[in-house]
């Protein structure tokens, strides 16, 4: 694997086992690696970093929508935004969603997959029937929920016999949004969840039952142990987006937030302060705030990621 | 993914089969429930819809909703929209990303490192956490109600080049090498040996950008208020539900927005699945 | 795995043709607005922000425009209402990118940086082109006015309705001779009609809708009550807040007693209560817009102004009204037949009245054509009580008072809130805002003069 046909190759010949960490080649012009990274790294540039670095900047700022005069009022937005009462009751209503949504998701994805991976008839019709919810548009599926939560004409009150006031009351609002987001978005999680469970070698079980383990046995002692690291993951996947949960939220509530607020999300209280009240400046500090909310759960999870591969070893 | 070969050698119904197969039944009932309900309405007057207590079957079958949105809505402008934001989307994630998982996985550059770990912040940043920055960006540059202001941004996923950067680093080594001593450029090597080899992860990342971009909702809504722009799922939020009660025509105008993408499904199923999957699952 | 391949291979070759295909559409878009050849001299850019019924009964308007000036090309660009159009108006202006007609909110023009966003009309032109401020009903006149500049010209105000079903109405003896609802003077009696309204109404229906639970519509019918009441805001000077709270809680009271008298559902709130209206419910409070609604739905229904309980008349306005975002050159032909085209519609408003609003060009109002309108006739004088919101930056349609006060009238509505409490909240709110600067200028009300 000695290649000198190209002048380009500037590096000697290598051992194959070092291959995997580094560089066999340094070529220029054209055929430098950088060419390869470089449109996507405009585009992140210009739609990622740059926008990160202005919010930033803006959040230090009075802005306004118009762009023109903004003046540097150092940390006012953030001292105010740390005594916003809406803010904390938005981050509030996040929280608790996800809080919500999160553990809900999870084991209905997990027993539906079981039972889908255990039905040994017609996989496709409950992979197609548990999973065609999430091809819905988000504002789709809201409106559908909307529509069947609605008083007096919704189905869900008429097929339970009940009169529960699910988007008008404040004790009922978020939670029916969890359940709308419970059917909408647990087929991501249960496709997750079986391609894991078909993951699983077979012959663990032969082994397990020729051992005399009973179903129940087999699913502590093999099944749930070979699923935590997808566990892991759907768990990660869920709570960085309920965090950002806002589609369903304001198309179930016609874009207002909820009886009594009770619905205000962190993002559409973001939204609101940009663009109902102008107030970009603010509106850039609790993005920041709230970038640093998600960095602190994705940094948290490779933490603990980094932890157990260690201790794993 | 194990295929659900349709094997004409039936296995018996055990006791547990039946169970489990009615206990599916019902779960998967309830889970279509809403769209039977929602194509029901679609098929009712709007008086009728509205009617308490509700009934699940129309007393009299119209298609006036379906008649009304497209004589009256601008939903086959969305319809268009959509397929074309989402298809230029998924194109230029699929080119780029690419690229650039290649070129992360392959090639050495000076400053790889601290770029790549640039990407990898990039996977906690989206239009929701920094909605409001992003619009202004976007505005300065004019595009705002373009089809560009609504493309561009949407083509920068960190979550798809980390994928196809980590399939790239699976690729054996020596199947380039052999290319390489035939005096093969990068690129040639990239478009001919590379590319082939990763259909089914391309696949995958293309499908899955593709459901994101036809679904997504909060960039589009924040990026343009000119409804012939508008895509599906933003017109139907917006426009439709401005004014008013007309659940008959905003259950037709749901399904139309939802059904094709169900319906790709019904027919690509393994590999949509697969994609899904695959997606997911590079995240561990 | 041969056929998937094949499938695959047709799909992403069919995706490709689409991609090629739509990027030649691009280019069309791209260059297609701008492009577009007219024979006319002069070209009118308008944001016009109707769609739905309101859209086509515009463009109607427009058509008819083109007809009568044929010289004037109008190149109109319909927008959705809401917070992202704001915005890019105010980025367009502040850019000079602005169209040389837009449409606005009556409410949110003081808060929109009149003088720097949006450029005063020329009210001379206006004359000569037909419309003069003694056509107009001079409260709303004066709304517009900022710092002695025209800054908003009125197309329509829309209101808050008491929609009521005759035939319910009749059973329950509540119709007069003219086969218009009886008049209501006082809560007693209002609470009276009530009664007997329900003694007549279907089982499982509510006896009146009234979105209990909707931040604006509670706080507009607020605003609607405490005007009755002759409540005031803030001082002429905009730094002292005025509100009475004693007022707001007797107002509050009756919000809240819609429920606990059992007349309104908090289950059937929001938009549901048209759905129920539909049904057989016997009232509705609602916009005027839902005119269009019951009458397709071929109700045989009325509708008057919020019932005058407190004594004096009042109905919550707002207003649809033209505005000229800010060019730096603006003048010239363009400029000219954007005042044409406004005066136009503004004189043209009897098909506007269709989507239920109440034009503001009060000729309008006493032609054979309009009375003839029905309901709109019966609620025509709504144009003459007007109940509006403060004149501050932070006003104007869900804008910030909306959105801080709203959620406050709501939870005493619906019980979560006692109404004395709920009343000091607003007031202290109304305190917050009076002190909170307008982002556009860095300005409080009380500095901003722009009320004045």
């Amino acid at each position: 694997m000695t290649a000198t046909s190209a002048q380009t190759i500037t590096a000697p010949a290598r051992a194959r086992t070092a291959a995997d960490s580094a560089t066999i080649r340094r070529p220029q012009g054209f055929q430098h690696g950088g060419w390869f990274v470089a449109p996507f790294l405009l585009l992140f540039a210009l739609f990622v970093i740059w926008p990160l670095l202005r919010g930033v900047w803006l959040s230090f700022t009075d802005a306004n929508i118009s762009g023109e005069g903004a003046r540097f009022i150092g940390l006012d937005n953030y001292r105010e935004a740390l005594k916003d009462p809406l803010m904390w009751d938005s981050l509030g209503h996040s929280a608790f969603f996800t809080l919500m949504v999160v553990p809900c998701i999870t084991v209905l994805a997990f027993l539906l997959a079981m039972l889908a991976h255990h039905i040994e008839r017609g996989k496709w019709l409950w992979r197609l029937c548990f999973f065609a919810p999430f091809l819905l548009p988000s504002t789709v599926a809201a409106n559908l929920w909307q529509w069947l939560f609605n008083p007096g004409t919704g189905m869900i009150n008429y097929v339970f016999g009940i009169e529960t006031p699910w988007l008008t009351d404040k004790s009922y609002a978020m939670l029916a949004i969890v359940i709308q987001t419970l059917w909408w978005t647990v087929g991501f999680s249960f496709l997750l969840y079986l391609a894991a469970l078909q993951g699983i070698p077979g012959h663990l079980y032969e082994a397990a039952k020729l051992d005399g383990a009973n179903a129940w046995h087999r699913m502590v002692h093999i099944t749930l142990p070979m699923l935590r690291n997808i566990t892991g993951l759907v768990v990660a996947l869920q709570i960085l987006a309920s965090l950002q949960v806002f589609d369903q939220a304001v198309v179930m509530m016609d874009f207002l937030p909820g009886p009594e607020g009770s619905t205000r999300t962190f993002v559409q209280f973001t939204l609101e302060e940009g663009f109902t009240s102008y107030r970009v400046g603010y509106a850039s500090a609790i993005s920041v705030i709230f970038f640093v909310i998600i960095a602190a759960v994705a940094l948290a999870r490779m933490w603990l990621l980094r932890n157990r591969e260690e201790s794993a070893r | 993914m194990t295929t659900a070969v349709p094997v004409k050698s039936r296995k018996p119904w055990t006791p547990s089969q039946i169970i489990l197969t009615l206990l599916g039944t019902a779960v998967s009932a309830a889970f279509l429930a809403p769209f039977a309900w929602a194509l029901f309405t679609s098929l009712k007057s709007e008086t009728e819809a509205v009617e308490v207590p509700p009934h699940w079957l129309p007393e009299v079958w119209t298609g006036q909703a379906w008649q009304a949105l497209f004589e009256t809505g601008n939903i086959t402008n969305w319809f268009v929209n959509s397929v074309a934001v989402s298809v230029c989307v998924t194109s230029v994630v699929l080119l780029v990303s690419a690229l650039a998982g290649y070129g992360f996985a392959r090639t050495e550059f000076r400053g790889k490192k601290p770029l790549m770990g640039l990407v990898m912040a990039g996977l906690m940043i989206s239009p929701a956490v920094l909605g409001v920055p992003l619009f202004t960006t976007v505005q300065q540059m004019g595009m705002v109600d373009t089809y560009w202001g609504m493309i561009l941004p949407q083509c920068a996923p960190a979550a798809m080049v980390y994928i196809l950067y980590k399939f790239f680093q699976g690729i054996p080594r020596e199947l380039e090498e052999a290319a390489f001593i035939d005096g093969a450029g990068r690129w040639r090597v990239f478009f001919t040996i590379v590319l082939p080899l990763s259909r089914p992860s391309l696949a995958a990342v293309g499908i899955f950008t593709f459901i994101a971009s036809w679904n997504n909702f909060l960039w589009p809504y924040m990026v343009t208020n000119n409804p012939d722009l508008m895509t599906m799922p933003n017109g139907i939020a917006t426009v439709m539900n401005s004014y008013g009660i007309q659940w008959a025509q905003l259950m037709a105008g749901g399904l139309m927005a939802g059904l094709p993408l169900i319906i790709v499904f019904v027919f690509f199923q393994r590999q949509i699945v697969a994609g899904v999957a695959h997606t997911g699952l590079a995240g561990q | 795995m041969g056929r998937p391949d094949l499938n695959r291979r047709q799909l992403l070759g069919g995706l490709g043709g689409l991609f090629v295909a739509s990027s030649f559409g691009f280019a069309a878009l791209g260059t297609g607005a701008d492009a577009l050849a007219t024979g006319a001299d002069t070209r009118v850019r308008y944001w016009n922000l109707f769609s739905g019924g309101d859209g086509s009964n515009m463009i109607a308007m427009l058509d008819a425009f083109r007809k009568a000036h044929p010289d004037i090309a109008v190149k109109d660009s319909t927008l959705q209402w809401g917070s992202p159009f704001y915005t890019k108006l105010a980025m367009a202006a502040a850019g000079n990118r602005a169209p040389d007609l837009g449409v606005m909110h009556l409410g949110r023009v003081t808060g929109f940086s009149p003088g720097r966003f949006l450029d005063p009309w020329d009210v001379d032109l206006l004359a000569e082109y037909g419309v003069r401020e003694a056509d107009f009903n001079p409260a709303l006149w004066k709304r517009a006015v900022i710092d002695g500049k025209l800054y908003a010209l009125p197309l329509d105000i829309h209101v808050q309705l008491c929609f009521y079903r005759k035939d319910v109405l009749k059973k329950a003896g509540l119709l007069g001779d003219d086969g218009r609802m009886v008049p209501v003077t006082s809560p007693d009696e209002w609470f009276d009609v009530l009664k007997q309204a329900k003694r007549a109404t279907k089982k499982g229906l509510q006896t009146i809708g009234l979105w209990v639970n909707d931040q604006n519509f509670q706080w507009w019918f607020f605003v609607a009550f405490y005007t009755q009441l002759g409540g005031t805001w803030f001082n002429a000077a905009n730094t002292e807040v005025t509100f009475d709270t004693g007022k707001a809680t007797q107002v509050l009271e009756f919000l809240r007693r819609h429920i606990t008298d059992g007349y309104a559902d908090p289950g059937f709130a929001g938009a549901a209560g048209a759905e129920q209206f539909l049904n057989g419910s016997p009232f509705v409070w609602e916009g005027n817009w839902s005119v269009p609604v019951f009458s397709g739905a071929k109700l045989d229904y009325g509708a008057t102004p919020l019932p005058p309980v407190f004594g004096k008349p009042a109905t919550h306005a707002e207003s649809h009204a033209f505005v000229l975002p800010h060019q730096s050159d603006r003048g010239g032909p363009a400029d000219e037949a954007a005042h044409r085209l406004a005066a136009y519609v503004v004189r043209h408003a009897r098909q506007w009245a269709a989507g239920g609003h109440i034009p503001a060009y009060t000729p309008t109002l006493s032609t054979a054509a309009y009375k003839a309108l029905n309901p709109q006739s019966e609620y025509v004088s709504a144009m003459d009580h007007q109940a509006t919101e403060p004149k501050v930056w932070f006003a104007g349609s869900t804008g910030i008072l909306a959105q801080r006060v709203g959620p406050i009238v709501v939870a005493s509505t619906l019980g979560s809130a006692k109404p004395e409490t709920a009343a000091r909240r607003m007031k202290s709110t109304l305190t917050q805002l009076l002190a909170m600067k307008n982002p556009m200028d860095g300005r409080t009300a009380a500095q901003g003069g722009a009320a004045a």
